[in-house]
């Protein structure tokens, strides 16, 4: 379970543009289910999915992943935690420019000193599994979104994490691709996985994916305090 | 061919052509002892003081033993004659030897 | 230990991949690199290897030159000036040398003639250095004439031509008798073009020629470290050239850090928060950044050395030879022994590899530190 206290996020502290993303958020996620987090854009949905994620630390407040907390970690442990633990689908991907779908896959991989081999054959199988391992010396420039997409959730799943995060996973798709990313994240789901998405794409929030929706507005929580 | 692969082939390969001057240097050298020597009875024999390396002009051409005025006949500021004095500093008993010239 | 090697060949994996997406700009890179370390080595490797060369062949030069100066030019000594100074102590020998120019208008080239009391050398016959039996082509047997002093004609027969291996001290010489040296060059009896001391002990050589100058004031001693000091200085690189290449290539290297130094670009910047992002840390970046670095500049220091050492020890210098010779019609082939110094080379690494990397590393260090949750926006 992921438990998330008294969480905000201030940017700009002190500055003249000085900007609350967050306030005093308290949530809990269970595992293995998927949650959304929904609302307009700016309300802060990105800022909870990076904290989360160990992308960045609170302002104040605490985080815990599975009891052990995880916002006062120095940076190399908290990088340690989020490359085995989560797996991060960005809005735009954020694929490596130059490089091959093969290669993008493996990136995550690289500093952990993994055996070559090891790691391209991994790297093969996930794009196989997601019918790209055509596509695995395609640079990642030229790939059609549906596939750069499908790419960068293989490069999610390298470390076999145990929770996906996922940011507004359909905002440039179509109907199509949309559809083909929910039937990935369901079988992701059924493999046991976590998921955590935020979306404000209805196909997503009233898919039979969704277990729990948690609404957020101008960083705090809709309704209000902690939802069971 | 993985990419890292190939950077270390290159890298060593130039890292064994360096060692491999470097052996070839030891090797002339120690040959090039005899060549010094025999150059050096004939300098002896001859009584040589330069080497032969700037022909075009007296000044040029025997470098420690040319006087004061020479170099600078036409004008101490007239420009260099020859090629070979923009990169040779003037001989050291003119820029203050052992003994002063009156 | 596999672990971490294998962290670096990843690294550098994705280095050289950063590479080549840019190939075009990073190849030309390479090559302006590799061109300004080639001409930097070529000119320390030829300059030390001469002067290394001039130092160990001049040692054998004479210990003391007495030359008499008057109206500040050089003059005919009498060689009666030996009895004047034959009793200083620490001379051991006093001999007169006798030696000249001849311009030869029709080769447009300027001989080194020199009187030796060498015994092989019948008198009519001179010896030649190779630069000027290759210029004329000439052989042993063939007949040389020359214009004496008086005008008229007087002819010569090779009796030898000298060594081409010692072509750096006698590429021009002509080595003649004395009486035949004599009544070509004009020089009269009793005089000779200056005279050769012989002294034993070197620490006696300036106190030696103090006296000589104080006993013959119209004359000026010429030491053997003061030769070995000017050949010393030849292509040092206080002079001329020597330092317009070091200046140049050190500009070259500043402006090539200077660009790396000022910064990454929006899109660096953003990569690197991707790869924070997908769980870098910030070591992983740096190191990856040093293999950025490394990759250039050290490829470019090895090969630009190896090509220079190539082009000065394996090719003669040949890009240097016009510049050398000048306007000399006579020089010497630069087969030159590798004496390498080790600190040019130490220098050159420094100069070449250290302010490139550090300027690579550098700016990337505060992109590295910040949260990837910047990536996000």
């Amino acid at each position: 379970m992921i438990n998330i206290q008294n969480v905000s996020k201030v940017f700009n502290a002190g500055r003249p543009n000085e900007f609350t993303a967050l306030s005093s958020i308290s949530l809990e996620i269970h595992l293995q289910e998927a949650t959304i987090l929904k609302g307009p854009s700016g309300s802060g949905k990105t800022t909870l999915l990076s904290l989360i994620g160990c992308m960045a630390r609170p302002t104040s407040g605490r985080i815990f992943v599975n009891e052990k907390e995880i916002t006062s970690l120095p940076e190399r442990f908290l990088t340690r935690i989020r490359r085995g633990t989560f797996g991060f689908i960005f809005q735009r991907f954020n694929l490596l420019r130059g490089f091959s779908a093969l290669e993008n896959v493996m990136a995550p991989a690289y500093p952990t000193g993994e055996k070559y081999s090891l790691l391209k054959r991994r790297a093969l199988d996930l794009l196989a599994m997601l019918d790209l391992d055509h596509k695995q010396g395609a640079k990642s420039e030229w790939l059609s979104g549906g596939e750069a997409q499908r790419v960068a959730i293989a490069r999610a799943l390298i470390h076999d994490p145990a929770i996906i995060i996922a940011d507004e996973p359909t905002a440039h798709l179509d109907a199509k691709l949309s559809a083909e990313f929910l039937s990935i994240m369901e079988i992701l789901k059924k493999e046991g996985k976590t998921l955590i998405i935020a979306s404000h794409d209805p196909l997503i929030y009233d898919s039979t994916l969704t277990g729990r929706i948690v609404e957020i507005h101008g960083g705090e929580l809709a309704h209000g305090g902690t939802i069971a | 061919m993985r990419r890292s692969t190939l950077y270390i082939t290159i890298s060593s390969t130039l890292l064994f052509v360096s060692l491999f001057f470097a052996v070839f240097s030891v090797v002339k050298i120690k040959q090039s002892h005899e060549v010094d020597f025999r150059m050096g009875r004939l300098v002896r024999e001859l009584d040589l003081t330069d080497l032969a390396l700037f022909t075009e002009a007296g000044y040029t051409r025997h470098l420690s033993q040319t006087d004061f005025t020479t170099p600078f006949q036409d004008s101490p500021m007239s420009f260099e004659h020859f090629p070979s004095g923009s990169f040779v500093a003037p001989p050291a008993h003119l820029r203050g030897g052992h003994v002063k010239n009156h | 230990m596999s672990k971490t090697i294998e962290r670096q060949l990843h690294l550098v994996d994705f280095t050289i991949g950063s590479v080549l997406r840019r190939k075009g700009k990073n190849a030309a890179l390479l090559l302006v690199y590799t061109l300004v370390v080639f001409a930097l080595a070529s000119v320390l490797f030829f300059t030390r290897a001469l002067r290394t060369q001039a130092a160990s062949v001049l040692k054998n030069a004479p210990e003391i030159i007495v030359q008499r100066t008057l109206t500040g030019r050089y003059q005919f000594i009498p060689v009666r000036y030996a009895d004047s100074i034959k009793n200083i102590r620490g001379i051991i020998a006093i001999k007169p040398r006798l030696w000249g120019y001849y311009y030869d208008g029709g080769f447009g080239a300027n001989y080194t003639l020199i009187a030796s009391g060498v015994d092989s050398l019948k008198p009519g016959t001179i010896a030649i250095g190779i630069a000027i039996a290759k210029l004329r082509k000439l052989q042993i047997g063939d007949i040389v004439p020359f214009t004496g002093s008086d005008g008229n004609p007087q002819t010569f027969t090779i009796a030898k031509i000298l060594s081409d291996e010692s072509a750096l001290v006698s590429a021009d010489l002509v080595v003649i008798t004395e009486a035949d040296y004599r009544a070509l060059s004009g020089i009269p009896a009793g005089y000779a073009t200056d005279l050769v001391l012989t002294v034993r002990n070197p620490r006696e050589y300036s106190t030696i020629a103090e006296k000589i100058s104080r006993l013959l004031p119209d004359t000026r001693p010429i030491v053997k470290t003061e030769i070995l000091r000017t050949y010393d200085a030849v292509f040092s690189w206080r002079a001329g050239i020597m330092l317009l290449v070091l200046a140049g290539a050190v500009l070259a290297f500043f402006i090539f850090s200077f660009d790396k130094a000022t910064g990454l670009s929006a899109e660096e910047r953003k990569e690197i928060g991707v790869l924070k992002a997908i769980g870098w840390e910030t070591s992983d970046v740096l190191a990856m950044k040093f293999w950025e670095g490394i990759a250039l500049s050290l490829t470019a220091f090895f090969l630009g050395t190896i090509l220079g050492y190539a082009h000065v020890f394996l090719g003669g210098g040949l890009f240097f030879a016009p510049i050398l010779k000048g306007w000399s019609t006579l020089y010497p082939s630069f087969v030159l022994t590798p004496h390498i110094n080790f600190g040019d080379i130490i220098a050159l690494f420094f100069l070449s590899v250290v302010p490139y990397t550090v300027s690579t590393i550098t700016p990337a260090w505060r992109v590295a530190t910040i949260d990837p949750d910047s990536v996000m926006r």
